[in-house]
Protein backbone atom coordinates (compact mmCIF):
# COMPACT_ATOMS: atom_id res chain seq x y z
CA UNK A 1 0.00 0.00 0.00
CA UNK A 2 1.35 3.22 -1.16
CA UNK A 3 2.02 5.41 1.78
CA UNK A 4 3.55 8.87 2.82
CA UNK A 5 4.16 8.18 6.97
CA UNK A 6 6.32 11.80 6.70
CA UNK A 7 4.60 15.13 6.60
CA UNK A 8 5.18 17.17 3.39
CA UNK A 9 7.49 20.42 3.27
CA UNK A 10 6.23 23.67 2.40
CA UNK A 11 7.12 22.95 -1.40
CA UNK A 12 5.47 19.38 -1.44
CA UNK A 13 2.06 20.66 0.27
CA UNK A 14 1.51 23.68 -2.67
CA UNK A 15 2.37 21.07 -5.28
CA UNK A 16 0.08 18.41 -4.09
CA UNK A 17 -2.47 21.45 -4.04
CA UNK A 18 -1.96 22.45 -7.59
CA UNK A 19 -1.94 19.54 -8.88
CA UNK A 20 -5.79 18.72 -7.43
CA UNK A 21 -6.40 22.09 -8.91
CA UNK A 22 -4.95 20.78 -12.44
CA UNK A 23 -6.89 17.35 -12.26
CA UNK A 24 -10.35 19.55 -11.47
CA UNK A 25 -9.15 21.20 -14.67
CA UNK A 26 -8.83 18.17 -16.86
CA UNK A 27 -11.82 16.54 -15.67
CA UNK A 28 -13.80 20.19 -16.14
CA UNK A 29 -12.24 20.09 -20.13
CA UNK A 30 -12.84 16.65 -20.76
CA UNK A 31 -16.65 16.68 -19.82
CA UNK A 32 -17.68 17.40 -23.49
CA UNK A 33 -21.34 18.68 -23.61
CA UNK A 34 -23.63 15.95 -24.73
CA UNK A 35 -25.81 18.22 -27.32
CA UNK A 36 -27.63 15.35 -29.13
CA UNK A 37 -29.07 14.63 -25.21
CA UNK A 38 -29.53 18.26 -24.46
CA UNK A 39 -31.91 18.43 -27.84
CA UNK A 40 -33.81 15.61 -26.52
CA UNK A 41 -34.86 17.44 -23.26
CA UNK A 42 -35.55 20.23 -26.94
CA UNK A 43 -37.18 17.28 -28.04
CA UNK A 44 -39.83 16.78 -24.59
CA UNK A 45 -40.46 20.70 -24.68
CA UNK A 46 -41.54 20.73 -28.10
CA UNK A 47 -43.50 17.77 -28.35
CA UNK A 48 -45.78 19.23 -24.67
CA UNK A 49 -46.31 22.24 -26.20
CA UNK A 50 -47.34 20.51 -29.46
CA UNK A 51 -49.68 18.67 -27.25
CA UNK A 52 -52.30 22.21 -27.11
CA UNK A 53 -53.22 20.80 -31.13
CA UNK A 54 -54.98 17.69 -29.27
CA UNK A 55 -56.79 20.18 -26.43
CA UNK A 56 -60.16 22.55 -26.96
CA UNK A 57 -59.32 25.95 -25.36
CA UNK A 58 -62.63 27.10 -24.05
CA UNK A 59 -65.20 25.86 -21.46
CA UNK A 60 -64.53 22.17 -22.39
CA UNK A 61 -60.65 22.42 -22.10
CA UNK A 62 -59.15 19.11 -19.94
CA UNK A 63 -55.36 19.50 -20.07
CA UNK A 64 -53.64 16.78 -21.87
CA UNK A 65 -52.22 13.78 -20.31
CA UNK A 66 -48.54 14.10 -21.46
CA UNK A 67 -47.50 16.17 -19.00
CA UNK A 68 -46.70 13.21 -17.07
CA UNK A 69 -45.25 11.12 -19.87
CA UNK A 70 -43.12 14.38 -20.51
CA UNK A 71 -41.91 14.56 -17.23
CA UNK A 72 -41.05 10.62 -17.18
CA UNK A 73 -39.22 11.40 -20.37
CA UNK A 74 -37.06 14.11 -18.99
CA UNK A 75 -35.99 11.76 -16.10
CA UNK A 76 -34.90 9.06 -18.65
CA UNK A 77 -33.15 12.03 -20.58
CA UNK A 78 -30.85 13.14 -16.99
CA UNK A 79 -29.99 9.41 -16.98
CA UNK A 80 -28.84 8.87 -20.19
CA UNK A 81 -26.78 11.99 -19.93
CA UNK A 82 -25.16 10.68 -16.69
CA UNK A 83 -24.88 7.59 -18.41
CA UNK A 84 -22.94 9.03 -21.69
CA UNK A 85 -20.86 11.55 -19.45
CA UNK A 86 -19.99 9.89 -16.24
CA UNK A 87 -20.48 12.67 -14.12
CA UNK A 88 -23.19 13.30 -11.52
CA UNK A 89 -23.05 17.09 -10.88
CA UNK A 90 -23.00 18.01 -7.02
CA UNK A 91 -24.24 21.34 -7.97
CA UNK A 92 -25.44 22.77 -10.86
CA UNK A 93 -25.07 26.42 -10.13
CA UNK A 94 -27.21 29.53 -9.91
CA UNK A 95 -26.70 30.05 -13.73
CA UNK A 96 -28.05 26.37 -14.03
CA UNK A 97 -30.86 27.58 -11.62
CA UNK A 98 -31.87 30.49 -13.86
CA UNK A 99 -32.00 28.39 -17.32
CA UNK A 100 -33.99 25.92 -15.49
CA UNK A 101 -36.95 28.71 -14.32
CA UNK A 102 -36.39 30.28 -17.80
CA UNK A 103 -37.25 26.55 -19.75
CA UNK A 104 -40.38 26.20 -17.67
CA UNK A 105 -41.33 30.04 -17.85
CA UNK A 106 -40.57 29.74 -21.95
CA UNK A 107 -42.36 26.07 -22.24
CA UNK A 108 -45.64 27.56 -20.26
CA UNK A 109 -45.78 30.73 -22.14
CA UNK A 110 -45.66 29.12 -25.66
CA UNK A 111 -48.07 26.85 -24.48
CA UNK A 112 -50.47 29.13 -23.74
CA UNK A 113 -49.63 31.04 -27.42
CA UNK A 114 -50.23 27.79 -28.48
CA UNK A 115 -53.56 27.25 -26.87
CA UNK A 116 -54.73 31.36 -27.83
CA UNK A 117 -53.73 29.59 -31.78
CA UNK A 118 -55.43 26.78 -31.63
CA UNK A 119 -58.58 28.68 -30.46
CA UNK A 120 -58.22 30.82 -33.22
CA UNK A 121 -58.58 27.63 -36.08
CA UNK A 122 -54.48 28.18 -36.40
CA UNK A 123 -53.52 25.00 -35.59
CA UNK A 124 -50.69 24.94 -38.09
CA UNK A 125 -48.93 28.03 -36.25
CA UNK A 126 -48.06 25.39 -32.79
CA UNK A 127 -45.10 24.27 -35.37
CA UNK A 128 -43.90 27.48 -34.62
CA UNK A 129 -44.27 27.49 -31.17
CA UNK A 130 -42.87 23.72 -31.12
CA UNK A 131 -39.88 24.78 -32.97
CA UNK A 132 -39.01 27.68 -30.76
CA UNK A 133 -39.86 25.71 -27.36
CA UNK A 134 -37.16 22.95 -28.90
CA UNK A 135 -34.60 25.90 -29.93
CA UNK A 136 -35.30 27.39 -26.45
CA UNK A 137 -34.98 24.61 -24.43
CA UNK A 138 -32.13 23.45 -26.16
CA UNK A 139 -30.38 26.34 -25.63
CA UNK A 140 -30.56 27.01 -22.08
CA UNK A 141 -30.04 23.26 -21.39
CA UNK A 142 -26.51 23.37 -22.76
CA UNK A 143 -26.17 26.78 -20.27
CA UNK A 144 -27.75 24.99 -17.48
CA UNK A 145 -25.01 21.96 -18.35
CA UNK A 146 -21.85 24.62 -18.83
CA UNK A 147 -22.76 25.74 -15.56
CA UNK A 148 -22.83 22.20 -14.12
CA UNK A 149 -18.92 21.97 -16.04
CA UNK A 150 -18.11 25.20 -14.47
CA UNK A 151 -18.59 24.60 -10.77
CA UNK A 152 -16.01 21.53 -10.99
CA UNK A 153 -13.52 24.54 -11.58
CA UNK A 154 -14.69 26.58 -8.50
CA UNK A 155 -15.27 23.73 -6.01
CA UNK B 1 -14.70 25.24 7.57
CA UNK B 2 -13.30 22.05 8.38
CA UNK B 3 -9.95 21.44 11.57
CA UNK B 4 -6.82 20.74 9.97
CA UNK B 5 -6.04 17.02 10.17
CA UNK B 6 -3.57 15.40 7.77
CA UNK B 7 -4.53 11.99 6.97
CA UNK B 8 -2.04 9.56 5.59
CA UNK B 9 -4.19 7.47 3.98
CA UNK B 10 -5.44 10.15 2.10
CA UNK B 11 -2.16 11.83 1.52
CA UNK B 12 -0.68 8.96 -0.68
CA UNK B 13 -0.94 11.07 -3.73
CA UNK B 14 -2.95 9.15 -6.34
CA UNK B 15 -5.03 8.53 -3.52
CA UNK B 16 -5.37 12.27 -2.32
CA UNK B 17 -5.96 12.74 -6.94
CA UNK B 18 -8.83 10.17 -6.30
CA UNK B 19 -10.00 12.27 -3.83
CA UNK B 20 -9.55 15.70 -4.92
CA UNK B 21 -11.42 14.59 -7.92
CA UNK B 22 -14.91 13.12 -6.48
CA UNK B 23 -14.90 16.34 -4.07
CA UNK B 24 -16.66 18.24 -6.62
CA UNK B 25 -18.78 15.96 -7.88
CA UNK B 26 -21.93 13.64 -6.51
CA UNK B 27 -20.62 10.46 -8.24
CA UNK B 28 -18.15 9.95 -11.11
CA UNK B 29 -18.03 6.75 -13.55
CA UNK B 30 -14.72 5.00 -12.81
CA UNK B 31 -13.70 4.89 -15.99
CA UNK B 32 -14.07 8.55 -16.23
CA UNK B 33 -10.94 8.40 -13.18
CA UNK B 34 -8.78 6.32 -14.29
CA UNK B 35 -8.39 8.10 -17.64
CA UNK B 36 -8.43 11.30 -16.12
CA UNK B 37 -5.64 10.06 -13.46
CA UNK B 38 -4.03 8.45 -16.61
CA UNK B 39 -3.83 5.26 -13.91
CA UNK B 40 -4.48 1.77 -15.09
CA UNK B 41 -7.73 -0.33 -13.67
CA UNK B 42 -5.40 -2.24 -11.67
CA UNK B 43 -3.90 1.05 -10.26
CA UNK B 44 -6.95 2.71 -9.79
CA UNK B 45 -8.55 -0.56 -8.13
CA UNK B 46 -6.20 -0.92 -5.32
CA UNK B 47 -6.34 2.69 -4.17
CA UNK B 48 -10.29 2.84 -4.34
CA UNK B 49 -10.21 -0.61 -2.13
CA UNK B 50 -7.72 0.94 0.37
CA UNK B 51 -10.47 4.28 0.33
CA UNK B 52 -13.17 2.04 0.92
CA UNK B 53 -11.46 0.34 3.35
CA UNK B 54 -11.39 3.12 5.22
CA UNK B 55 -14.85 3.91 4.34
CA UNK B 56 -13.89 7.39 2.56
CA UNK B 57 -15.47 6.10 -0.45
CA UNK B 58 -18.23 3.86 -1.85
CA UNK B 59 -18.97 2.38 -5.33
CA UNK B 60 -22.27 1.41 -6.72
CA UNK B 61 -22.58 -0.83 -10.22
CA UNK B 62 -25.08 0.18 -12.90
CA UNK B 63 -26.05 -1.43 -15.86
CA UNK B 64 -24.86 0.27 -19.25
CA UNK B 65 -25.99 -1.29 -22.77
CA UNK B 66 -23.24 0.74 -24.59
CA UNK B 67 -20.12 -0.57 -23.38
CA UNK B 68 -18.21 -3.84 -23.30
CA UNK B 69 -16.49 -3.61 -19.81
CA UNK B 70 -19.06 -6.01 -18.55
CA UNK B 71 -22.05 -3.41 -19.45
CA UNK B 72 -21.47 -2.26 -16.38
CA UNK B 73 -20.62 1.19 -14.82
CA UNK B 74 -19.34 1.51 -11.81
CA UNK B 75 -20.14 4.60 -9.87
CA UNK B 76 -17.68 5.92 -7.56
CA UNK B 77 -18.32 8.57 -4.71
CA UNK B 78 -17.01 9.76 -1.59
CA UNK B 79 -18.73 9.02 1.95
CA UNK B 80 -19.97 11.76 4.53
CA UNK B 81 -16.59 10.61 6.17
CA UNK B 82 -14.21 10.77 3.82
CA UNK B 83 -15.37 14.35 2.39
CA UNK B 84 -14.70 15.41 6.18
CA UNK B 85 -11.47 14.04 5.55
CA UNK B 86 -10.08 15.29 2.48
CA UNK B 87 -11.38 18.87 3.14
CA UNK B 88 -9.30 18.50 6.70
CA UNK B 89 -6.47 17.00 5.06
CA UNK B 90 -6.40 20.32 2.50
CA UNK B 91 -6.97 22.63 5.22
CA UNK B 92 -3.79 21.12 6.23
CA UNK B 93 -1.66 20.81 3.27
CA UNK B 94 -2.98 24.71 3.06
CA UNK B 95 -1.16 25.34 6.33
CA UNK B 96 1.83 23.58 5.54
CA UNK B 97 2.00 25.60 2.30
CA UNK B 98 1.32 28.83 4.12
CA UNK B 99 -2.02 29.51 1.69
CA UNK B 100 -4.74 30.15 4.35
Amino acid sequence: METNSVKPSSTEASDALRTLSADREQLAAGVRVPWILLAAFGGVAAWWVSGAVSTSPGEDYAAPTSGWLGIVALLVVVYLIRRETGVRFRKMGARAGWAVAGIVAICLLLFSVSLGLVSFGLHWAVVLTSVLAFAATTWLAGLAYKSAVDQLHRA
Amino acid sequence: MPEARFDEVIHAPVRLRICGLLHPVDHLDFAVLRDTLNVSDATLSKHLRTLTTAEYVSSSKAASAGRDDARRITWVSLTRSGRSAFEAHVRALQEIAGVV
